[in-house]
């Protein structure tokens, strides 16, 4: 279950991740929400591993393959002899298949991002409008009930401005 | 730091969100009658194409030899119109240079609308338009295949590659700001940009991987706009048409299609300034380096275009210095001022400090500069095919009044989709801009106070 404060300005919202920290709970059940990007533990510490790249790499073969198949295949497939040329022309097919790496890749990588935030989200989850104009949230992503009461009132001590909690199912 | 970013940084989210976001306040009556006017244009266009198309080709100025005409001088001009905003901005936003970030958007939106004008310009081009779609490539029982060994399929693929890519590569960029936007909005629009900003929220974890996606569409996206290009000079430089067979029209399209690229990039940013009152955030330092690039992509174009006539001017190879000749003597005046406005006048021009930070000249050089590569592109195709063959069959172009209307309606049609834009999406990448604000702090060092910003290894 998510807990959402929110709080005014860095200082706060640091000062509440700190008070978390000490109180037990683990850096990666904490995270920020701001609308501009903070530097790696200026407010929390983040995972800065990500896999969507390989998804991206996955696109570009499977672009490669299909392009290849298109250009080259098709010649192979309804074959036309001009002159002494190659049923398979090299250029025309290295054109093609570059292109549809490209393409592939770049919807891998679109693709993947959006799997790897895993955005759109299948439930909604806490948030608030205010975060837009500059106000900082700390999300503690806790599964048993007490603590997420622990985490409410270490938040509100901090000096959140207000909670707002993930709705039960 | 620059003294303009150190101002912005000094202000509130809420004061940089209001004013960032201005363009998208409820349209006044003079931007209804912008939209109105550009429409009416585009409408004519439309009708002019529409005629043709129940006619034939014969209301156009094409005839045998020229049978390529301004329909493809537009379609040249206008791939090479996008090549450079996304282009511009991949390489500012690789690069990590933070005067980049109010100009991203303007540029990206620019290549996603002229990659969408240049993409009609082929199907309009066409005899029977009915019929594009036995372009595409799948089985049929029309017994009609498409030719892979031709270029214009391979323009077909990189267009279409180009399309998608740098689309993908606006949208990204506007997810967070779309986010902002859905924030700020109510009713319908709210729920519109709630779709479109996916959930984002901006945890940490958000904010890692979609900076890792950037650069990696930055890195995507700069080969395949060079190959768009190339391509595109593979359309000509693959035929045995005097001019044209050349293996430096390539690296000379792209190039050319950078400097169009970036003079259209600075156009609208003086545009934009004024017209949504973003002086703050478009400062003379962003006309100032952008300057710089114009100044060395012109520097670029200009040894490019003095390497290709000084190689046909040495070989004197008859037909090839026929073409040269021709189109030196019936288009004197168009020549001229091609030379002087793409690399004369901007080479001696942009050497000056003082004139890359006045809004007012850089105007009046990116407008002749985009007017020169038009002329460029128009020179390139309709002399070489009017004088290609045999004398007895050489022949002569003018366009006719359709494909000028057609003409006129890509360029209204372009700037009516900025202006549509303008109104329901954030003009300058928001989040971006903002970013500056939370890495700036001011540190002592030795007797002095610097500004910095922060940056991750």
């Amino acid at each position: 279950m998510e807990t959402l404060g929110i709080f005014k300005d860095v200082e706060t919202a640091t000062r509440a991740v700190d008070g978390l920290v000490k109180a037990g709970f683990s850096e990666e059940t904490i995270t920020s929400l701001t609308s501009a990007p903070y530097p790696d533990g200026v407010i929390v510490k983040t995972d800065q591993r990500t896999w969507f790249r390989w998804m991206s790499m996955a696109g570009g073969i499977f672009g490669a393959c299909a392009g290849f198949l298109l250009a080259a295949g098709t010649a192979y497939v309804y074959p036309v002899q001009t002159g002494d040329k190659p049923i398979i022309a090299y250029f025309p097919t290295g054109i093609v298949t570059y292109e549809l790496t490209m393409l592939f890749s770049m919807l891998g990588a679109i693709v993947g991002m959006f799997v790897e935030m895993k955005l759109p989200p299948r439930k909604e989850r806490p948030y608030d409008p205010a975060i837009a104009d500059g106000f900082i949230g700390i999300s503690v992503s806790v599964s048993a009930g007490d603590q997420t009461n622990r985490a409410e009132s270490l938040l509100k001590e901090s000096g959140a401005l207000r909670i707002t909690r993930e709705e039960t199912p | 730091m620059s003294e303009p970013e150190h101002a912005l940084a000094a202000k509130s989210a809420v004061q940089l969100n209001d004013e960032m976001l201005s363009s998208m306040r409820t349209p006044t009556w003079r931007w209804y009658g912008l939209a109105f006017f550009l429409g009416a244009v585009v409408a004519w266009g439309i009708s002019a194409f529409t005629y043709q198309m129940m006619t034939d080709l014969s209301v156009t100025g094409l005839d045998r030899p020229v049978m390529w005409g301004i329909y493809i001088a537009n379609f040249v001009f206008w791939v090479g119109l996008s090549h450079s905003g996304t282009m511009v901005s991949a390489i500012l936003r690789l690069s990590q240079a933070n005067w980049r970030r109010p100009i991203l958007r303007a540029a990206e939106a620019m290549t996603v609308f002229s990659i969408t004008v240049a993409g009609l310009f082929p199907v309009i081009h066409l005899g029977r338009n009915w019929v594009v779609y036995y372009f595409m490539p799948y089985p049929n029982q029309r017994g009609l295949w498409p030719n892979f060994r031709s270029p214009l399929l391979w323009d077909a693929t990189a267009i279409t590659t180009y399309i998608i890519g740098s689309s993908l590569f606006l949208y990204l960029g506007m997810l967070p700001d779309l986010a902002v936007v859905r924030d700020r909005a109510s009713g319908w629009r709210k729920k519109i940009y709630a779709i479109l900003a996916m959930g984002w929220r901006g945890t940490a974890r958000e904010w890692v991987v979609f900076r890792k996606a950037s650069t990696l569409m930055a890195a995507l996206i700069i080969p395949v706009a060079v190959s768009v290009h190339s391509i595109v000079a593979w359309d000509f430089s693959v035929t045995v048409v005097p001019g044209w067979h050349s293996t430096i029209f390539p690296p000379y399209f792209v190039i050319g299609a950078i400097t169009s690229g970036v003079a259209a990039v600075i156009t609208l940013m003086i545009i934009i300034r004024r017209v949504f009152h973003l002086e703050e955030y478009l400062t003379p330092l962003h006309f100032d380096n952008m300057g710089k690039l114009l100044l060395v992509i012109c520097l670029l174009w200009a040894y490019a275009y003095f390497v290709e006539v000084q190689t046909t001017w040495y070989a004197h190879e008859p037909i090839e210095w026929e073409v040269w000749s021709f189109m030196a003597g019936k288009y004197t005046p168009f020549l001229i001022l091609m030379l002087i406005s793409n690399a004369v006048l901007p080479i001696f021009a942009l050497c000056f400090k003082k004139i890359r930070r006045s809004v007012k000249a850089m105007l009046v050089i990116t407008v002749l500069i985009n007017i020169a590569m038009f002329i460029e592109r128009y020179l390139i195709i309709v002399p070489s095919l009017s004088h290609k063959n045999m004398p007895f069959i050489w022949g002569s172009y003018s366009p006719s009044w359709v494909e000028l209307s057609v003409t006129a309606a890509a360029f209204c049609g372009f700037t009516l989709m900025y202006v549509l834009f303008a109104k329901f999406f954030p003009m300058v990448a928001v989040t971006d801009v903002r970013e500056l604000g939370v890495r700036h702090s001011d540190i002592r060092l030795g007797r002095t106070e610097v500004h910095t910003i922060s940056e991750e290894e």
